[in-house]
């Protein structure tokens, strides 16, 4: 992994995804050639049910393609096993979810220290780095707080922990801020976009939002699982 | 020790279904150990009351006599009692003849067994020669003292003190007959017993039979039936010297008991067997439904990077730790339920007033438990392994979910 590439972080290669529903057809993504940069800081956008979801699915090895390539890292995910994608995504990938996704038992701090955990990080380490991620994400003193004891705000704050603790590649987030009000959903945005700037980390997420669209570095439109656009703009 | 935390939190998400269960897996382990530590009470009981009043732990006979019951097949028994007596877990070693005969009175007259015993020593052991008065025993080896079965007593129209004369074959073939007197009488609630059944002394029958200083059984009552394998090779070591002799153990000789025993206690495993098939199911269905119910948990889990096997190990280590916390509980209960069972015991006399009689022997209308700490350990284990085992089937099921159908749960 230290070698130097010459390929891009993530490249996608002529993706098309086509869900099966009974005896129905669904295409979610039509022939898709996207690749992302290390520091990308990219937003796919569109209406519902353009395709978003699972553009974000392909690039995370959560799910495979019907046809085209995936490569993130150098990794070909069309071609990994089950158990080498899932250590792909614990190394490689931090996942951000709309609807935070925290596990229920667990205190906030657990749940951060989640992928550290399976990565079997020395517990002193793990709760240093989760103290400190706290103290950066604006939630000290929830360390030990249960999600249904968290706002929703709080709860994305401490899913970002969970998707960052890790210090993972690229960081994946389906429609983070689709559950929060616009000051919290502002909030998050400035943060995502500190760490992009501090750590290099490459953020890609999802948005319907023309707001959330606007403070993206670079907006991918799609459109029936086709896209339509892919414009990068200075902030 | 983590992931054990983490099982033991989802393991009380659902608390309520999570105590049902651990109540019903529990109570399975308390029945089963409880009855089986009843069953186990029980049948020692029987087969003590059976040993001590039929042919002992362990018996030594002429070959072939057990087959044939050929009164002429004696044998010599010279200074064996003694000598058995010595092993260690020995308690008796009683001398025995054992003669058909025709019992007469002036009125009636009745085939007979008449069994020549050592008065003294064999009333240590039997526990009808126990129950009677020192008034009702036979007085010496030689005297023409008998003790009688109640039934045959009044087949032969006769009382207490009373004489009558018995008849059977001499060694030399021909008959002798000996005039006895009725000294005790003997009700051991069996009707073939107590219709047919004389004890006299060992000498008085000798003289009878003429088979002086033989004997056709040598019963030895050992400390506790589970001896036997361990005394059995030390009898037949001092037996060498004695040529057509022979040890059977109980089994063996009363092996109307033994079958008894066999299958009832196949029935009884056949149930615990149905038991624990109805807890495995209950086991499953929980872990199904807990599994269900976390389906999109389980996607989110597989997406952060955890494998599979992981995951299934997850729900395996949440079903040990809920079987491990049941074997614990269930197996406390068992002890107090056998605690009862032991001290307490069941009286049957309260749902039955006549003799129980089962396999041929009369035992005690109070069921008493005795404890099988091994088997009740084993039978926790057992449910431990269960557990874990209806636990595989969810557990795979969780694993086999892709993270991106998990999470479309909701
Ligand atoms: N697992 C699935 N099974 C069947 N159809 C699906 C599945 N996932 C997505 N789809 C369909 O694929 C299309 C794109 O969905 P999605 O990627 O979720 O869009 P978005 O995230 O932009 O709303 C939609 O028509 C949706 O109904
Ligand atoms: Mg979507």
């Amino acid at each position: 992994m230290g070698q130097i590439s010459f390929m891009s972080l993530i490249e996608l290669h002529n993706i098309t995804k086509i869900y099966r529903v009974g005896s129905q057809k669904v295409v979610a993504l039509k022939n898709l050639s996207l690749v992302f940069e290390r520091g990308d800081f990219a937003v796919l956008a569109g209406p519902s049910g353009s395709g978003k979801t699972t553009a974000l699915n392909m690039i995370g090895g959560l799910d495979r393609p019907t046809s085209g390539q995936v490569l993130v890292n150098d990794l070909d995910l069309g071609k990994a096993n089950l158990k080498r994608l899932a250590d792909f995504r614990l190394h490689n990938i931090g996942f951000i979810f709309q609807s935070y996704n925290l596990i229920p038992v667990l205190t906030a701090a657990e749940n951060a220290e989640f992928t550290l955990m399976l990565q079997k990080t020395p517990r002193h380490q793990r709760r240093e780095r989760v103290l400190s991620l706290f103290a950066d994400l604006g939630i000290s003193g929830l360390e030990d707080r249960l999600p249904k004891d968290l706002s929703g705000g709080q709860q994305q704050r401490v899913a970002i922990a969970r998707a960052i603790a890790a210090n993972p590649r690229v960081i994946l987030a389906d429609e983070p801020t689709a559950n929060l009000d616009s000051n919290t959903a502002e909030d998050l945005l400035s943060l995502m976009r500190q760490l992009n700037n501090s750590h290099g980390t490459t953020f890609v997420f999802s948005s319907h939002d023309d707001k959330v669209i606007r403070r993206a570095k670079r907006i991918i439109r799609l459109e029936d699982g086709l896209m339509v656009s892919d414009n990068s703009q200075n902030l | 020790m983590e992931k054990v935390s983490l099982a033991w939190r989802n393991l009380w998400r659902n608390r309520r279904r999570t105590i049902i269960t651990l109540a019903a897996i529990s109570f399975s382990i308390m029945l089963v150990q409880a009855f089986h530590n009843l069953s186990f009470g029980v049948y020692e009981s029987m087969v003590d009351s059976g040993v001590r009043a039929g042919s002992g732990h362990i018996a030594i006979y002429h070959t072939g006599y057990l087959n044939t019951r050929d009164e002429t097949l004696s044998f010599p028994v010279a200074s064996l009692p003694e000598v058995i007596e010595q092993i260690p877990g020995v308690v008796q070693a009683l001398p025995r003849i054992y003669l058909p005969a025709l019992a007469q009175t002036s009125r009636e007259s009745r085939g007979v067994v008449l069994i020549g015993v050592e008065p003294k020593k064999e009333r240590l052991t039997n526990p009808f020669l126990q129950n009677l008065s020192d008034q009702s025993m036979i007085r010496k080896s030689n005297s023409r003292d008998a003790i009688i079965g109640q039934r045959l007593l009044q087949e032969l129209q006769i009382k207490p003190g009373q004489k009558f004369v018995v008849t059977a074959q001499h060694r030399d073939g021909s008959l002798h007959s000996e005039l006895l007197r009725v000294r005790g009488i003997i009700n051991t609630g069996m009707k073939d017993i107590d219709s047919s059944l004389i004890l006299i002394g060992s000498q008085r029958a000798a003289m009878l039979s003429g088979h002086i200083g033989n004997v056709h059984e040598l019963a030895i009552v050992l400390k506790s039936a589970w001896l036997d394998r361990q005394v059995f090779p030390e009898i037949a070591k001092r037996l060498v010297n004695h040529p057509n002799v022979e040890a059977v153990n109980w089994e063996q000789a009363m092996p109307n008991l033994a079958n008894a025993i066999k299958l009832d206690y196949a029935s009884q495993k056949f149930i615990f067997l149905i038991i624990l098939l109805i807890v495995t199911i209950g086991v499953i269905n929980t872990m199904l439904m807990s599994v269900m119910e976390r389906m999109r948990e389980f996607g989110v889990i597989l997406a952060l990077g955890s494998t599979p096997v992981k995951l299934g190990g997850l729900i395996l280590l949440e079903a040990l730790i809920l079987g491990c916390i049941a074997a614990l509980l269930g197996s406390f209960l068992g002890c107090l339920a056998t605690w009862y069972l032991a001290t307490v015991g069941i009286d049957l006399e309260t749902f039955m007033p006549e003799t129980l009689e089962f396999g041929g022997v009369v035992f005690d209308t109070v069921l008493r438990a005795n404890w099988d700490i091994a088997w009740m350990a084993q039978i926790a284990i057992y449910v431990i392994g269960l557990t874990v085992f209806a636990a595989l089937y969810p557990a795979v099921k969780a694993g086999r979910i892709s993270p991106m159908e998990g999470m479309r749960h909701t």
